[in-house]
């Protein structure tokens, strides 16, 4: 176990341990300040707390609500950790999602029944993570070729995928039954069985996604520090000069980290559909992009460090959730609590720099990898 | 009507829509050329947008209309110093501090709709000024001067604000510190100060930008009524190219992409018969936006070298 | 003392025991809300909450009623799970009210078969798959839209009328359909300018969408979502009104907005709580409408003039009776119908009341860009009828209507040679299921019924006792409509004399007319008669100075002195549901009947002094029909 830790973390449990700690403390401040919002609300923190961590840890089946939200997240982060890592930013993992998410849900309508069981699954999460690719990849030769800057790009990105989307469900793929019915709500008939990912928790609705999920963490992983590709996309992220100077296909490496993280984003809402909904709607997933950002950067941009990252998200969506439902305050006390922590832990992230380079000039070690922002270029 | 007619009225609109893009892409324009990414917008605006309405309306303070603008901007500023205070002190990775910045500000301002206005509350903001003489004119009277306060005021900050940036000691600061933070830091200019500063325009902007949507554009707050335009917003700053005129330019593509949308809508537009999908035309702002950038490439001249690089000094 | 210790103990077990049943006896019935939205959101889900609220105030309270919500759910798997966890607490109803919700609540609702579950809108109850803890809901809101939409169209000015849409599904998408038909319903040269805005909060966007509906010439608007707001305070600024709906939307605009159709969902919420204590857990499906009270419509303070808000009136009346049938769809591009028929459309009968059903319904619609109408008329030859018909399917025709019983055997021939094509057969009830048919719908009048009540009033009307009838062939709807004003004569004159002769034709005035003669001079003053042949009929009742009773069409149009009442058939409400049907993917296999009690059947009084005890007596003879007293029969003994 030992010995994992170091290979993954540079030879240094101390270092894995450090930051582990910076998040959880920073996770207790937001919720202090949280406490107050509470309290102005009129609502016991010491209940609201209760109830959240009953929320997320008091009986199994809450447990397993963690990992089922925490899945499609993980997917999200350990794509958002190839572009931020590529050097680019890739605000465009809602939608990449979204698409993803649609196109699995056409691929499996259309051909998920003619497919044998053991291939139908597997065949829509493919179809899901090539148009999450596509989707990525449109920002990502935009870059390459263009020069158009891939935060623009991937924001409006965003809005075209809603848009779509809502196209798609109240129109060429809306339920028959929501047309014969009268009540055309926007969403698409329901998967047939065979595409559906094994369910390990009807009550949670956990399936085996959760594995998927973890297995690309370590694709990802050995992708990125382990291959020649996953070397050349992390030199361009680091420093884009010197890797042009080393010969690298700079626009080249730019364009497959969007695409790469397309493809995972799309992957995540394939994976959350054919898991979790095994059907559209309109409303699918949202926000998940921005969690998945924000999970990647908890993980320290690391894919094996979004593990306990999405996690901890997950804790944090259920727990909260289940406060609100509580002690019944407005949602929008959650969201608060979301920002407040997120802000917090991001915030937590120089102290941790600061002991890490205390003590490797103790130490006069070379630099850990895991813990290097990136250079990322706006 | 006649396509003349529309265009006028489509113009007309297309000014008014685009001021909470041009406050908050100028605000932002100022962040970005010090070197800092600020992705908070649309909380900033949001919170804005919220203190605004309440300030002025009857059933909350009752205050006038400009007051509650500068309400929204002290508010938007205090957020833009939060903001300072991760970015630049505490040196946060930017583009998570501002997705945290965002929710935390939907998430306020939903909670401080629901506990302090209890539900819609209404306020009748800016009336439209004409302005004498030139609103009379034909066409162009009706297009720019029969707006609001707020209009004006957004157009006039961009002139403004090129020349801030570009003709002031203060601007070159800016700029020096967005491009070469430590080159700065060595000629004595202080670069956490000067970002605090920029930090401080923007969300104040920002602010402002929240504000023009409730109180000038519709008299109302919503949750989340500003549905991604602080996103929208940073997009157009890179649309810009980093110059004010451009942002400017950009904000105006969009609205007006916008409105001829919605007019293509309402006019029933057929294509070979059949009538477009309005969820397709939605998009066509967003897609123009994307296209205009390809065939006229991005300028980068202007690009904050240092854009979303903490400084500490000494480390580099 | 240890006795006395044992006693306190025994007296504390007690009092707890006593405690426990009290407090069970009154245990609050325990509501939990699961919504998209905010209960703010002066739409959607303000207007169930506000309905909850309604019925706790009634109940006495939160002691009497617990209610629990989870607003902002847009994230489906965070609803499931707030639905789960509800459950899990035990509260008695957990109401998801969103239809997005649907799929997670039937992997959940099986575990907790103590709990009733309701959702909406949706009309699945999962009764088929062995559920019986589910309630669904849904909201006609198509039918508030009309109302909205006929004040709108009497109200406007510049004749131009915006709607601010969300995004074209579900709920929304039934306002904005019903709105437009009452707008072209009440004022056929308003223009009705729709878009939308994408999304269902961006009060910004539909602020802009306003101002551009404004610019283009807009004076009334409507829309839908909690992004009204917005565009509610665009046209206030521009002076023009707005109609709400959902939520009552006046409050904050009370100038501004004219009416609003609020859900009301207490009726419901009520039902459900009996429902439970009676045992039932689901399984019911309810239905907001007017009819019901699901939907009532909330005025604000701008002076609606008193002709509009008797329009208005008139229009929930004419929905509840069913007399006008707002379609839930509007068709996308336009809509064919083709119609053949015996006689002429301006028959004053048969032909001619079909024909005028198309007609509302196209003007209903939006005119003649959103349904066509191609009809050929005079078809008594059934060969020719069967070309036309064939002709018309080929063509491409959308509906194409046999408008006559003899045209049957020649359309169960053809039907199945155009698959895409929706057939409708009247007045018959086959619709050629048994044969494997699945595009032809079959309609028929309940012809009694109006015979009745005319043979009421024709029995108190006639001095000399004697009545005659004009009849066609003895079958069919004629004969329907016979039978029925014989024993309608028999119920309210025992002693009159009821003298019949059939022409032996349909089109036959001359012969009618000589018919009408016959029974005049055999003493009859009050007459009635069936089929286009009539009007031959009517010209000699009326220079005899006696009296007529029409049925199929208005017949009093033309002789306002002698007619003193007709049965109209209003075939539009079932053409309406027709294309409802077509447009929702089922082109055939319905059986419509139009009665008194679902207003397909109206009588309609002409321009006679009917004396007060006639008319009370026809009414008495109407409400005594549909609320099924009195019961008319198709058939006479011996027939």
């Amino acid at each position: 176990m030992n010995s994992t830790i170091r290979r993954l973390f540079g030879g240094d449990w101390l270092a894995a341990l450090v930051p582990l700690v910076a998040i959880t403390v920073a996770f207790v401040l937001a919720l202090i300040v949280g406490a107050f919002v509470l309290a102005a609300l009129g609502a016991d923190p010491a209940q609201a707390y209760g109830a959240m961590l009953d929320g997320a840890f008091g009986t199994s089946t809450n447990f397993l609500r963690v990992l089922t939200r925490g899945t499609p997240l993980l997917l999200v982060a350990i794509g958002v950790c190839i572009a931020f890592r590529g050097g680019v930013v890739n605000i465009g993992v809602e939608g990449q999602l979204f698409v993803g998410a649609v196109s699995a849900t056409a691929f499996a309508l259309a051909f998920g029944a003619s497919l044998p069981a053991w291939l139908a699954p597997l065949a829509t999460l493919a179809a899901g993570a090539l148009a999450g690719a596509a989707w990525g990849f449109v920002p990502g030769i935009l870059k390459a070729r263009f020069d158009v800057n891939e935060i623009l790009s991937t924001v409006m990105m965003n809005e075209i995928a809603v848009q779509l989307l809502i196209f798609l469900l109240s129109g060429p793929m809306i339920d028959p039954e929501q047309v014969a019915q009268g009540t055309r709500v926007p969403q698409s008939a329901r998967l047939p069985q065979v595409t559906w990912l094994a369910e390990l928790d009807a009550r949670s609705q956990l399936h085996v996604g959760v594995i998927v999920a973890v297995f690309m963490a370590v694709v990802v992983w050995v992708l990125l520090w382990r291959t020649t590709i996953g070397y050349r996309i992390r030199a361009v992220g680091l420093n884009k000069d010197a890797a042009r100077y080393a010969g690298i296909g700079v626009q080249r490496y730019l364009a497959l980290a969007l695409t790469l993280s397309g493809a995972l984003a799309g992957l995540a809402g394939a994976v959350h559909v054919t898991g979790a909904e095994h059907r559209m709607v309109e409303g699918f997933a949202v926000g998940y992009g921005f969690s998945g950002i924000v999970v990647a950067l908890f993980g320290r941009l690391h894919p094996l460090g979004a593990v306990p990252a999405a996690f901890l998200f997950g804790v944090l969506l259920v727990g909260a959730d289940k406060m609100q439902r509580t002690v019944q305050v407005p949602t929008a006390t959650v969201i608060v609590l979301q920002g407040l922590v997120v802000i917090f832990v991001v915030s937590s992230d120089i102290f941790v720099r600061r002991w890490l380079s205390r003590r490797q000039a103790r130490l006069a070690q070379p630099s850990v990898s895991a813990v290097v922002t990136p250079e990322v270029q706006a | 009507m006649n396509f003349g007619e529309i265009l006028v009225e489509a113009l007309t609109l297309t000014l008014l829509y685009a001021t909470p893009y041009l406050y908050s892409a100028l605000g932002e324009l100022f962040v970005q050329r010090s070197g800092v990414l600020n992705l908070g917008v649309e909380g900033m605006m949001l919170m804005g947008a919220f203190t605004a309405i309440f300030a002025i309306a009857p059933a909350g303070l009752g205050a006038a209309p400009l007051m509650g603008v500068l309400l929204a901007a002290a508010v938007g500023a205090l957020m833009g110093l939060a903001a300072a205070v991760v970015n630049v002190t505490l040196q946060a990775e930017q583009g998570i501090s501002g997705i945290g910045f965002s929710l935390f500000g939907l998430g306020l301002s939903s909670l401080l709709f629901k506990v302090l206005a209890g539900g819609v509350i209404v306020a009748s903001g800016f009336e439209p000024i004409h302005i004498p003489l030139l609103s009379d004119m034909p066409i162009i009277g009706r297009i720019f001067f029969q707006q609001n306060l707020m209009v004006y005021a957004a157009f006039a900050l961009v002139p403004i604000s090129a020349w801030v940036i570009n003709r002031t000691k203060w601007g070159l600061q800016i700029r020096a510190v967005g491009q070469n933070p430590a080159a700065a830091d060595t000629m004595g200019v202080n670069v956490v100060r000067v970002r605090y500063t920029t930090l401080l325009l923007g969300g104040a902007l920002a602010g402002i930008a929240g504000a023009s949507l409730s109180i000038a554009l519709t008299g109302i707050f919503q949750e989340n009524m500003t549905e991604g335009r602080g996103f929208i917003a940073v997009a157009l700053v890179y649309f810009g190219g980093w110059s004010p005129w451009r942002v400017m330019l950009g904000a105006l593509l969009f609205s007006i992409a916008n409105n001829l949308q919605i007019w293509v809508q309402i006019l029933e537009v057929q294509i070979g018969g059949q009538p477009i999908p309005p969820n397709l035309l939605i998009m066509v702002p967003y897609i123009l936006t994307i296209a205009v950038l390809i065939f006229a490439r991005q300028r980068k001249r202007l690009e904050p070298a240092a854009l979303t690089k903490p400084f500490q000094r000494g480390e580099n | 003392m240890k006795n006395s210790r044992y006693l306190a103990l025994l007296v504390v077990v007690l009092l707890l025991a006593l405690i426990g049943t009290s407090v069970q006896a009154q245990a609050p019935i325990r509501v939990a809300l699961v919504m998209p939205s905010s209960i703010t959101d002066i739409s959607w889900s303000q207007s169930i909450y506000e309905g909850l609220v309604r019925v706790q105030q009634e109940l006495g309270g939160a002691s009497a009623l617990e209610i629990a919500y989870t607003e902002g759910m847009f994230d489906v798997t965070a609803a499931s799970q707030a639905l789960r966890d509800y459950a899990e607490q035990g509260f008695d109803i957990v109401v998801a009210h969103g239809a997005q919700y649907g799929t997670s609540l039937f992997e959940l609702a099986g575990d907790y078969p103590e709990t009733s579950f309701a959702w909406g809108t949706a009309t699945d109850t999962g009764a088929d798959r062995g559920f019986n803890n589910i309630f669904a809901y849904e909201a006609a809101a198509q039918e508030g839209g009309y109302v909205n939409g006929v004040m709108a169209g009497l109200l406007t000015e510049s004749n131009v009328i915006g709607i601010v849409g969300p995004v074209p599904a579900g709920d929304a998408i039934l306002y904005i359909n019903g709105f437009q038909q009452g707008v072209y319903a009440a004022n056929p040269d308003a223009q009705v300018l729709l878009a939308y805005t994408g999304s269902f909060g961006d009060t910004a966007a539909a602020a802009e969408v306003a101002q551009t509906q404004i610019s283009a010439g807009a004076d009334v608007l409507t829309g839908t979502a909690q992004q009204v707001v917005g565009a509610i305070d665009a046209i206030q600024a521009a002076g023009g009104l707005w109609f709400g709906t959902q939520a009552d939307q006046s409050p904050n605009w009370p100038d501004t907005v004219v009416a609003s159709q609020v859900y009301d969902w207490a009726p419901m919420f009520r039902d459900m709580i009996a429902q439970r204590q009676n045992g039932v857990l689901g399984g019911i499906v309810y239905r907001l409408t007017l009819e019901n009270g699901g939907q009532f419509f909330a005025y604000g303070n701008f002076e609606l003039p008193a002709e509009v808000r008797a329009a208005a009136d008139q229009a929930i009346a004419d929905i509840e009776a069913g007399v006008v049938y707002p379609l839930a769809f509007m068709p996308s591009e336009i809509f064919r119908v083709a119609v053949v028929m015996p006689s002429a459309i301006t028959d004053l009968a048969w032909s001619q009341a079909i024909y005028t059903g198309l007609t509302n319904i196209q003007r209903q619609l939006g005119g003649t860009d959103a349904l066509e109408i191609a009809y050929t008329e005079g078809m008594f030859d059934v060969t020719a009828a069967a070309g036309a018909m064939r002709d018309y399917a080929e063509q491409g025709y959308d509906l194409v209507i046999a408008h006559g019983t003899q045209y049957g055997t020649s359309l169960f021939e053809l039907a199945p040679d155009y698959p895409e094509t929706s057939f409708a057969w009247g007045t018959a009830t086959d619709t050629g299921a048994d044969l494997g048919l699945t595009n032809v719908f079959a309609y028929e009048a309940a012809a009694q019924e109006g015979g009745y009540v005319n043979g009421v009033m024709a029995g108190l009307l006639t001095q000399s006792g004697t009545i005659g009838v004009v009849g066609p062939v003895p079958a069919g709807d004629a004969l329907l409509y016979i039978n029925g004003f014989q024993q309608g004569v028999a119920a309210s004159n025992a002693s009159a004399n009821v003298v019949i002769a059939y022409t032996g034709s349909f089109g036959d005035t001359a012969l009618a007319a000589e018919t009408a003669q016959t029974q005049i001079s055999a003493g009859a003053d009050v007459l009635t008669g069936s089929a286009q042949q009539v009007v031959g009929a009517i010209d000699a009742i009326q220079a005899a100075g006696g009296y007529w009773f029409g049925t199929q069409s208005d017949q009093s149009v033309n002789w306002p002195e002698t007619v003193v009442a007709s049965q109209v058939f209003n075939w539009a409400p079932t053409i309406g549901q027709m294309i409802d049907n077509i447009l929702s993917g089922t082109l055939g296999g319905e059986a419509y009947t139009i009665t008194l009690a679902n207003g397909g059947l109206r009588i309609i009084y002409g321009g006679v002094d009917v004396p007060a005890d006639v008319v009370a007596a026809a009414d008495a003879a109407i409400a005594g029909i549909i609320d099924g007293s009195i019961t008319v029969a198709r058939e006479l003994p011996g027939q």
